[in-house]
């Protein structure tokens, strides 16, 4: 039990002594920088969400996620959406922190409003203008020492062309015909490698949708923060589409036969 | 004494600003020529990011820029330098020139003394007298005209091979004979491709591809021996001036 | 300031046709300050086998004597000369014994192999401070000067070199590489090891 009730309702560090059993001098500090100042910056991520994955194939670009929010290691919000259409072209997917998300949605859906519905000028933002707005904001956001606690995969399709990349919570960018954030840089982005790498211009949609789900299942076997459900958005010419929620098929049947892991009480 | 650092020090994990993404670059002056390279694998740890991201920007016609360390201090430092360049553009009708971007540079990367650009940056072209050059940088700004310059994740190897092949260290020359100032072109890509095929060979953070800017004098064209790779001409603002060229190939697979 | 980086000091192992090459700075250091320009860091074991010693100084000197003593008990026993690949084993187990209190040495050895035909085939190897072997083809770089050596070395080697071109080649990376680094230099002794003969040479170096 916590007996500081400013404690209550955070998120606990896992390096603190949450059950006070250390000598009385060396506790209850550990949110006293959360009023001492005016300002606070520097935070950490409360709510997250684990990897997105992204990939190339013949007709665009196909990005998934899963749609778990967990509140450290708590499950907390089994339907949370981390794959967001911006304007006609783009599909932002996130992972890190869901309400600094929230908040890049807000701010994206209000560029689309002044520089599409507003200016009505003829030009319309594609993912290549979304990245690099979405890139200025994190840098400018890391420089003033207040980021903006995130991994976001940018795809989309405009012009014929295929657009997919990378920012995060430095603005540190890059391109590649596969990326993974989280966990899927380990775990999921050497299998897409292996399966789209040369095949960019060849992969129909089915195939491309096998590999995700593939890379999502292992995910979702080793990722303690992940979930079996999950979304899938195309970028195509056609436009975006964004699936509704979906369910990992997986098997456990190999579990019977490893000690401490299925039932056996031996 | 009981530790009292907790109280003292509230315990509160620091954001870290930056990041380090490998690679590395090199340039190498000659008489009437620079040659600017640069890796384009960009890391972070263990991981690759990409295995396609430039380190090496064409500026103007006779201004070169490489950049290493931090990748988004790096990619936000050659967006500013580029708008500084088009401004002076726009207000004298010419490009600037490469002694007065180096200074440019330099001006640029102590403003940011207390928040430094972590980046490394290697600036090479030619000179208003026709001659190459290469100005190297430190991140807040010192820096010196030099005719070579290896820096990032392998120029601890790279820069002691580049001191016994281009300056021709602990090395005597022959009797009544002595040791070129400049080497020619074709010698000069050689020893760039040995070097980053030896740091391909022996830096994990080093490989990909490599890309070659070759910044040519007024009036020069290119050796036979160039020529035959391929170079391809990057399009000039005036046609009768410097002319740049990038050569590009794949760094060792395995 | 690094236990491994205090005296300072580098060695190298190039292998050629017929024939190796080792070779070393001089330098003995307290941290920054120079103390010595004639600190040796190779020892001839056998006839074919020298072994350089990098790191900590009083390190280098207990193991050249504790390796001395062991391949003397070897040749008594044996009543034989140690072959290269035998030592480098040697070298390996006694340091791992000290697994959890290591010396602070990284060695490299260079030495001829007897072949079964007769001949002698070249050997070379190095070991990190707990005896984990590294047999290369090709070289083998130790010390404060070790990345540059990497880099300079993979840069000029190239297979088959003869005893003067491995002179050559060994002495050149060995210098290039040492006047990048601080703590290594001041002059450097190489050692090229033929089927026939030992040669010794003692190299200058910049002192700026």
């Amino acid at each position: 039990m916590d007996h500081f009730p400013t404690n209550w309702g955070r998120p606990k560090y896992d390096g603190f002594d949450t059950n006070a059993t250390y000598p009385f001098h060396d506790h209850g500090h550990n949110q006293s920088a959360a009023f001492a100042g005016a300002t606070q910056h520097t935070q950490q991520p409360i709510v997250t969400g684990t990897s997105v994955l992204a990939i190339k194939y013949k007709d665009g670009i196909m990005m998934a996620a899963d749609n778990l929010a967990s509140y450290g290691s708590l499950a907390r919000f089994k339907g949370v959406q981390r794959l967001h259409p911006i304007g006609d072209y783009t599909v932002v997917g996130a992972s890190g922190d869901m309400s600094d998300f929230q908040y890049l949605q807000h701010v994206l859906d209000g560029l689309v409003i002044s520089e599409e519905i507003n200016a009505q000028d003829g030009h319309t933002l594609g993912p290549a203008e979304i990245h690099e707005y979405l890139s200025q904001v994190m840098y400018s956001r890391r420089s003033k020492m207040n980021p903006l606690w995130n991994s976001l995969l940018v795809g989309g399709v405009k012009d014929g062309q295929r657009f997919l990349a990378y920012v995060d919570l430095l603005g540190v960018t890059y391109f590649a015909s596969t990326l993974a954030t989280g966990y899927g840089a380990y775990i999921a982005q050497p299998l897409l490698r292996k399966a789209v790498e040369g095949r960019e211009n060849t992969l129909t949609e089915p195939e491309a949708r096998g590999i995700l789900e593939e890379a999502l299942r292992v995910l979702f076997y080793r990722d303690a923060r992940s979930i079996n459900q999950y979304q899938i958005a195309t970028i195509t010419a056609n436009g975006v589409d964004i699936s509704g929620s979906l369910k990992l098929e997986t098997a456990w049947g190999f579990a019977e036969g490893i000690r401490g892991y299925g039932s056996q009480t031996q | 004494m009981p530790d009292m650092s907790a109280i003292v020090n509230p315990q509160q994990r620091q954001f870290n600003p930056y990041a380090e993404n490998g690679g590395t670059i090199l340039a190498i002056a000659g008489a009437d020529f620079t040659v600017i390279a640069g890796d384009t694998r960009q890391s972070e740890g263990y991981s690759i990011q990409t295995r396609y991201a430039p380190k090496v920007f064409h500026l103007t016609d006779r201004a070169v820029l490489a950049v290493n360390g931090f990748a988004a201090d790096g990619n936000m430092f050659v967006k500013k330098v580029k708008q500084r360049l088009e401004w002076y553009r726009h207000a004298h009708a010419k490009d600037m020139p490469l002694r007065a971007i180096a200074r440019l540079i330099q001006t640029m990367l102590y403003a940011q003394r207390f928040f430094p650009y972590y980046v490394y940056n290697i600036l090479g072209g030619i000179e208003e007298d026709g001659t190459g050059a290469v100005y190297s940088f430190d991140p807040v700004g010192s820096y010196e005209r030099e005719a070579c310059r290896a820096a990032g994740a392998a120029q601890s190897l790279v820069q002691p091979f580049l001191d016994n092949q281009i300056y021709f260290k602990n090395q005597t020359p022959a009797q009544g004979s002595s040791h070129p100032a400049h080497l020619p072109l074709p010698d000069v890509l050689s020893i760039v491709i040995d070097s980053f095929t030896s740091a391909t060979e022996r830096h994990i953070e080093v490989g990909d591809g490599l890309e070659m800017y070759i910044v040519l004098a007024k009036g020069r064209t290119l050796p036979d021996a160039v020529t035959t790779l391929r170079p391809q001409e990057l399009p000039s603002s005036a046609g009768d001036g410097e002319r740049v060229f990038v050569l590009k190939r794949d760094l060792k697979k395995d | 300031m690094s236990i491994m980086e205090h005296n300072g000091g580098s060695v190298i192992a190039m292998a050629g046709k017929d024939c190796v090459a080792i070779a070393s700075d001089l330098r003995l250091g307290a941290g920054a300050m120079t103390v010595a320009l004639n600190f040796e860091k190779i020892f001839p074991v056998t006839d074919r086998i020298y072994m350089g010693l990098t790191g900590l100084a009083t390190d280098i000197i207990t193991l050249r004597d504790r390796f001395r003593y062991l391949v003397n008990m070897f040749t008594i026993k044996e009543s034989r000369a140690i072959e290269p690949s035998t030592y480098a084993h040697l070298v390996s187990s006694t340091l791992y014994s000290r697994r959890f209190g290591p010396y602070f040495t990284e060695p490299v050895l260079a030495g001829l192999e007897r072949t079964p035909s007769g001949g002698f085939k070249p050997y070379i190897a190095g070991a990190d401070l707990i005896g984990c072997l590294n047999f290369a083809e090709d070289f083998i770089v130790a010390g404060t000067a070790s990345d540059k050596l990497f880099g300079v070395a993979e840069g000029l080697w190239e297979p088959d070199l003869g005893p003067e071109d491995l002179f050559e080649t060994i002495s050149q990376t060995l210098l290039n590489a040492v006047d990048r680094d601080a703590y290594s230099g001041w002059g450097a002794i190489v050692y090229i090891i033929t089927p026939e003969k030992v040669i010794t040479r003692t190299l200058k170096g910049r002192m700026d």
